[in-house]
């Protein structure tokens, strides 16, 4: 491949790749930049680094409010989501049957439909039956948007199972409710874990649906979107630069579990 | 083991996820179907079998309208967002190590965990006329550029949303390019754009239509954008549905919207995977 | 369809019409055979013939779609795995990663009820036994092939079993282990007297450790016998090539005088004596087997009367030798003689020679 390998593509390619990162990381960076900016409308040069944004979001109920539900909404979604997501992957992992396409249709679609189509439908339901403007209507709305990735996760594990070690387990006496607890959760652990903090993080950000479902009882994104649509306000920068660090956190030890999973024992 | 009747614990395992996006996805999309036909009395939403809903939105210019200019937008956005992605997918999956690889991957997995709603609105203060990039151009004797309520706005907030995962689904596809035709097609002396066109972007058909449709999907639904960044105003379809929904009760029109959005999106999926899977004919 | 639910029999094992289909396709057509308490019962035989199907079944893994499985006298269809007491090594050998080793072997122990001091000791002995207790705290990631199949091994057979299967257990291993477990499984097997099921592809496997084998082919049992009484007296035409040792003859019967049937094939009218031959009437197509050791060669210059074939190869085995070859026809034959017996015979190839052999070491097959 030699006679084809000209350094200079290479550089431009691997520049372009550069160009793409910035720009992707551009508006989380600056946002964080801008959090401890002192300017109202930051520009070039900087302002003073200030501490403000971050003090006062702190000594806002509001915004504390809104916090706590996220963060009861997030934890709620996480349990749901995973058992639900555990139980599809599990379905999909042993079972055949007639409209097993279907099943998984249902389980894996909701991601593709647009939040504000979801927004609208839930609503519309939700609210038929009286479900709709609290805390619970926004964990109803999670469950279904984030089971897909838990189940995704937890079946990409199972499919590293090996497919004899169930039926190893049967054979030495133990039933299947007995095999689900000693070797089926066991062995999926680290994407059971990793659902937990996956599906958590995709709660946390998750403001389309949450805004035309909570109702008064907002959730943090939603009190965001409240900001930018009302006055313009960095606070807006120092939650957002809050939530990153946090989903940050969840998704590394996400990572770091799925990592020492397949590495180790498989 | 073979059962001819679905055990109790089978039933446990499948039943719960079934059940639950039966009730709460399902149906409530199909709820949308039945509400467009009924009627708002006394700012309530009543049963009803009335086409009045239907005929109102598809009648209106200002719909038709919406319907273009997000179709145009979303578009827009797809390819945009292909054609930037792809030097830097072909990049990642031919040219750089494992390891680099490994963490490009990761990088890239960072912004969905991101609040989509905060980058925008770092990305105003960024493209405001007093912004850092009119700032940076002011520096250099350039500028202002109006940036912000415009398409061109929207447009780079779409890519903004669409880019990351645009990336990764191509570099996915790509890596499953059988590198021996690579090798052969520079062996019978193919140059390298030639290569790519001629022997990669064919290979990798079906994972590069995917993701560019992801990009439409993404695009089409999206009011963020369009309405942070682009003023909202010519209004796309979900700003349409969020106005209609927000300021009043008429969930039955936002649903004519929102089915007219599905259908639209249903047809493009399915065209875009048979174009996708086209069988190469002789 | 037998509904009882208990037998009377001595058997450990009972297989009374036996078939299991999957959708159209049928994996065992009909297995109807006993196996014996302490018995070492070995099931051969190539890919998709409906072993592993067969062992499946008995483990309770399938459940057959006729006929009815006897486990000590109780009849078992439909009772799930778990409720029954035969452990199986699998091929994969299906160890927990989770666990370590000994955790591994505790864990049927752990699912009857097994307090926890009396596991740890009754799993301890074992990893002993197998001579693997230094490792009883390890992770199964370290441990070698061997080892690791010792592990399987201790497995199953610390909840002391009246049964155990065996899934093709040693394939997975190199040729020198191979050996060493064979011995190891051989011995063991004697110690405990208790009875094993061995699934196997190899025939030199099943040959040397099983009391007797199980050959099938297709979903059908094409023979059960001790390895000696196969060897010697193969029932059909199926059995003689899958041993493929033997040459195969096949004729009409035209002359019967007494043992001394007359037949004729396409290489003339051959003698065959017809000891423990099924009863045939003159017209009918009789199959005989001559053991490769029982051929004899001569040359042209000899003589003699027998069958014309030209040398096409020799290969060695130890201290013997194989010589294959073609006759005019395009049939295969094949002569087995120690290098003292073979030397001073031109083995060129294409040497033309004659072989013949006595009326008494045919075998006519009575499945043909």
């Amino acid at each position: 491949m030699t006679g084809n390998s000209n350094r200079l593509i290479d550089a431009a390619l691997k520049l372009h790749i550069a160009a793409c990162v910035v720009f992707i990381f551009a508006p989380i960076l600056g946002s964080f930049v801008f959090s401890l900016n002192s300017d109202r409308f930051p520009s070039l040069p900087l302002g003073q680094f200030s501490t403000e944004w971050y003090r006062l979001i702190w000594e806002d109920p509001f915004v504390w409010a809104g916090f706590f539900n996220t963060v009861i909404v997030g934890l709620v979604v996480a349990v749901i989501a995973t058992v639900l997501g555990f139980g599809g992957a599990y379905t999909d992992f042993r079972y055949k049957f007639l409209g097993k396409n279907v099943y998984l249709a249902l389980a894996l679609l909701p991601p593709t439909i647009p939040v504000v189509i979801m927004g609208l439908a839930m609503l519309a339901f939700l609210s038929r039956v009286s479900l709709s403007g609290s805390t619970i209507s926004v964990i109803i709305a999670h469950g279904v948007m984030c089971s897909p990735f838990a189940m995704a996760i937890i079946r990409l594990r199972l499919s590293q199972m090996d497919p004899d070690l169930e039926a190893a387990a049967w054979n030495l006496g133990s039933n299947e409710w007995a095999t689900l607890r000693h070797v089926i959760i066991p062995f999926a652990r680290p994407a059971i874990l990793a659902a937990l903090f996956i599906t958590m993080a995709v709660s946390f950000d998750e403001f389309a649906v949450a805004w035309f479902v909570s109702g008064l009882d907002e959730t943090l994104p939603v009190k965001i979107l409240g900001f930018l649509q009302g006055q313009v306000s960095p606070r807006i920068n120092a939650i957002g630069s809050l939530a990153f660090l946090s989903s940050i956190t969840l998704i590394i030890l996400a990572q770091v579990l799925l990592r020492r999973a397949s590495r180790g024992t498989s | 083991m073979t059962r001819s009747r679905p055990s109790l614990f089978s039933l446990v395992m499948a039943l719960p996820l079934l059940l639950w996006q039966l009730a709460f996805f399902a149906f409530p999309l199909l709820f949308l179907v039945a509400i467009s036909f009924w009627t708002v009395r006394n700012f309530q939403m009543t049963p009803d079998l009335n086409f009045a809903n239907w005929e109102r939105i598809l009648t209106r210019t200002t719909f038709w309208d919406a319907y273009a200019r997000t179709a145009m937008l979303a578009t827009a956005s797809a390819a945009l967002t292909s054609l930037i992605a792809f030097p830097a997918a072909y990049a990642i999956s031919f040219k750089l190590s494992e390891r680099a690889k490994q963490w490009l991957i990761f990088v890239l997995i960072i912004p969905f965990f991101t609040s989509y709603l905060v980058r925008i609105y770092a990305l105003q203060v960024f493209l405001s006329d007093a912004g850092i990039v009119n700032a940076a151009l002011g520096m250099v004797g350039l500028g202002p550029v109006g940036m912000l309520n415009t398409t061109f706005g929207t447009l780079v907030g779409m890519v903004t949303l669409c880019l990351p995962l645009v990336i990764l689904l191509q570099v996915f596809s790509l890596n499953f390019v059988n590198r021996d035709l690579v090798e052969a097609a520079h062996n019978l002396r193919c140059g390298r754009l030639r290569t790519v066109l001629a022997v990669i972007v064919p290979s990798a058909r079906v994972g590069l239509v995917i993701a560019a449709l992801f990009a439409f999907i993404l695009s089409f639904g999206d009011f963020v954008s369009p309405l942070y960044l682009g003023g909202g105003n010519p209004p796309t379809l979900s700003i349409m549905i969020t106005d209609i929904t927000k300021s009043g009760q008429q969930w039955p029109r936002a649903a004519v919207v929102a089915l007219m959005m599905i259908g639209t999106l249903l047809s493009v999926a399915f065209a875009a995977i048979a174009y996708a899977y086209k069988e190469r004919g002789k | 369809m037998n509904m009882q639910t208990s037998i009377q029999t001595d058997a450990i094992v009972r297989l009374d019409g036996v078939a299991k289909r999957f959708g159209s396709f049928t994996a065992v057509e009909r297995a109807d055979f006993e196996i014996g308490r302490g018995e070492f019962l070995a099931i051969m035989g190539s890919s998709g013939c409906g072993k592993t199907t067969t062992l499946r079944m008995l483990a309770g893994l399938e459940d057959p779609s006729e006929g009815a499985i006897y486990l000590d006298g109780e009849r078992v269809n439909g009772k799930p795995t778990w409720a029954r007491d035969t452990p199986m090594v699998w091929q994969s050998l299906a160890l927990f990663p989770f666990l370590s080793v000994q955790e591994n072997v505790e864990f049927g122990l752990k699912m009857r009820g097994v307090g926890r001091a009396e596991r740890r000791e009754r799993a301890r002995t074992w990893l002993d036994r197998m001579q693997i207790l230094e490792f009883a705290d390890r992770n199964i990631a370290q441990l070698s092939g061997g080892q690791r199949q010792r592990v399987a091994l201790a497995r199953a057979l610390v909840t002391e079993p009246k049964i155990l299967l065996l899934d093709e257990p040693l394939s997975a291993l190199d040729a020198h282990l191979k050996v060493r477990m064979q011995a190891v499984l051989s011995n063991l097997q004697k110690e405990l007297g208790i009875t094993f099921v061995y699934v196997t592809h190899s025939m030199s496997e099943a040959f040397s450790m099983a009391d007797r084998v199980v050959i099938m082919s297709r979903g059908r049992i094409e023979q059960i016998g001790t390895p000696r009484e196969i060897y010697h007296a193969p029932r059909n035409r199926f059995v003689a090539e899958f041993l493929g040792s033997a040459n195969i003859f096949s004729g009409k019967l035209v002359g019967k005088s007494g043992d001394r049937w007359q037949v004729e094939t396409g290489h003339g009218r051959l003698a065959v004596a017809a000891t423990h031959a099924p009863d045939k009437a003159l017209g009918d197509t009789v199959t005989f087997t001559v053991g490769a050791e029982n051929m004899h060669i001569a040359t042209e210059a000899d003589g003699l009367p027998g069958i014309r074939a030209r040398v096409v190869g020799e290969e060695f085995v130890g201290a013997s030798a194989i010589v294959f070859l073609e006759t005019a026809t395009g049939e295969e034959l094949k002569v087995q003689k120690s290098h003292d017996e073979l030397a001073g015979i031109d083995l060129h190839a294409g040497t033309p020679l004659i072989l013949h052999w006595e009326p008494d070491s045919c075998h006519v097959l009575p499945g043909e």
